[in-house]
C-alpha cells in the first residue's frame, strides 16, 4: 500500500536523534540545530567528504531513512561508539560501520512509528550522499551541527504517504 | 560470567562490551546468529546472550528459536537489543524464547536494569 500518512515529525526525529547521541556517543557536546548545508550529491564532486548511511524500509510503508554526516563528524561518531581517542587513528571500515549503526537506529525507530507490518533492511553506507530509490521524495529533513559539522537526517518517502499538517516538507538543499 | 555479544556492528558490540566488562562480565562476540551458534557448538556456554535482530547470515530471531530449539542451552539467558521496536516483534521474540528485549537506542542504565531483573550481576566492579 502507498497511501499510509507519514506520522513521525520533525520533533519526534529531533528527540531521537539527540536520545541516540545521549546514549551511544560518549560526549558532551550536543546536536544543534543548524541551517542547512549545501551538501554535494554527485559521487566526483569535488569538496568536503561526507558519509551517509541509509536504510530502506518495505510493505505497508515504503521509505528511505538517511543520516548524512560531515567526513570530521563520521569520525568523531566512530571514535564515541567504539570508545576510542582523539589520537587514536580509525579505519574506513569501522567509520562505515558506525555510520551504518546510527542511520539503523535512526531508521529503526522511525519505522516504529509508522503502522505495519513494515521491514527494515540492512544499512547501506557511502563515503559520498546516497539518494533514495525512483520515486521517494524527502518528506521531513533534519539539518544538525555537531562541533561545528553538519549532520543531516533524511526521511524519503513515496509521494502520497503525505506527512501530518505539523511536519513540514522541504525540498532537499 | 560470560556474556556472548552477537551484532553486526562492531561498534554496536562495542558498546555493549564496555558496559558488561565494567559489571565484570567476560565476553565474547559474533557478527550474526551463525557465528553464534558455532561458537555455541564449539562448547562456549554463556551464561547471557545479546542479540541483535537485522543481520546478515543468520538474524537474531532465527537464532533465538534455534538455541530454544536445542536443550543443552536451556540454561542461557536470551536478551534482544535491537532497533525493532514494534509491539509484534517484542511478542514474537519473547514468545520464540527471548527472556528480555531492550530497543536501541539504549542507555548503559537500561541494560544493568534488565540484567538486574533477570538476577545476573549487575554491579559495577573496581576498576
Amino acid at each position: 500500500m502507498t497511501s499510509t500518512p507519514f506520522l513521525a515529525t520533525r520533533e519526534d526525529l529531533e528527540l531521537l536523534i539527540g536520545e541516540v547521541w545521549a546514549s551511544h556517543v560518549d560526549d558532551i557536546d550536543g546536536l544543534q540545530p543548524a541551517p542547512p548545508h549545501a551538501w554535494l550529491s554527485a559521487a566526483g564532486d569535488r569538496g568536503e567528504p561526507c558519509w551517509s548511511g541509509a536504510v530502506s524500509v518495505t510493505g505497508n510503508w515504503r521509505a528511505m531513512i538517511a543520516v548524512d554526516l560531515a567526513d570530521p563528524s563520521a569520525r568523531a561518531l566512530a571514535r564515541g561508539m567504539l570508545g576510542l581517542d582523539e589520537s587514536e587513528e580509525i579505519d574506513r571500515g569501522d567509520l562505515g560501520d558506525a555510520v551504518g549503526e546510527l542511520a539503523n537506529i535512526v531508521g529503526g525507530n522511525v519505522k516504529s512509528l509508522m503502522p505495519g507490518p513494515n521491514d527494515l533492511s540492512l544499512p547501506l553506507v557511502a563515503n559520498t550522499l546516497l539518494e533514495g530509490a525512483a520515486g521517494l521524495h524527502p518528506h521531513v529533513i533534519l539539518d544538525l551541527a555537531w562541533r561545528d559539522a553538519p549532520v543531516r537526517v533524511r526521511v524519503l518517502a513515496l509521494r502520497d504517504s503525505s506527512p501530518r499538517p505539523d511536519s513540514p516538507t522541504e525540498a532537499t538543499p | 560470567m560470560h556474556a556472548l555479544i552477537i551484532d553486526d556492528s562492531r561498534a554496536m558490540r562495542s558498546i555493549l562490551r564496555r558496559i558488561v566488562t565494567r559489571l565484570g562480565w567476560e565476553t565474547s562476540e559474533a557478527a550474526n546468529g551463525r557465528e553464534a551458534l558455532d561458537l555455541l557448538e564449539r562448547g562456549l556456554v554463556p551464561d547471557l546472550c545479546l542479540i541483535d535482530w537485522n543481520m546478515p547470515v543468520m538474524d537474531g530471531y532465527d537464532f533465538v528459536v534455534q538455541v530454544r530449539s536445542e536443550g543443552q542451552w536451556r540454561g542461557v539467558t536470551l536478551m534482544m537489543v535491537t532497533t525493532e521496536s514494534e509491539h509484534t516483534r517484542i511478542v514474537r521474540a519473547l514468545a520464540a524464547g527471548a527472556h528480555e528485549y531492550v530497543v536501541k537506542p539504549f542507555t548503559p542504565d537500561a541494560i544493568i536494569d534488565k540484567l538486574a531483573l533477570l538476577g545476573l550481576p549487575a554491579e559495577e566492579v573496581p576498576a
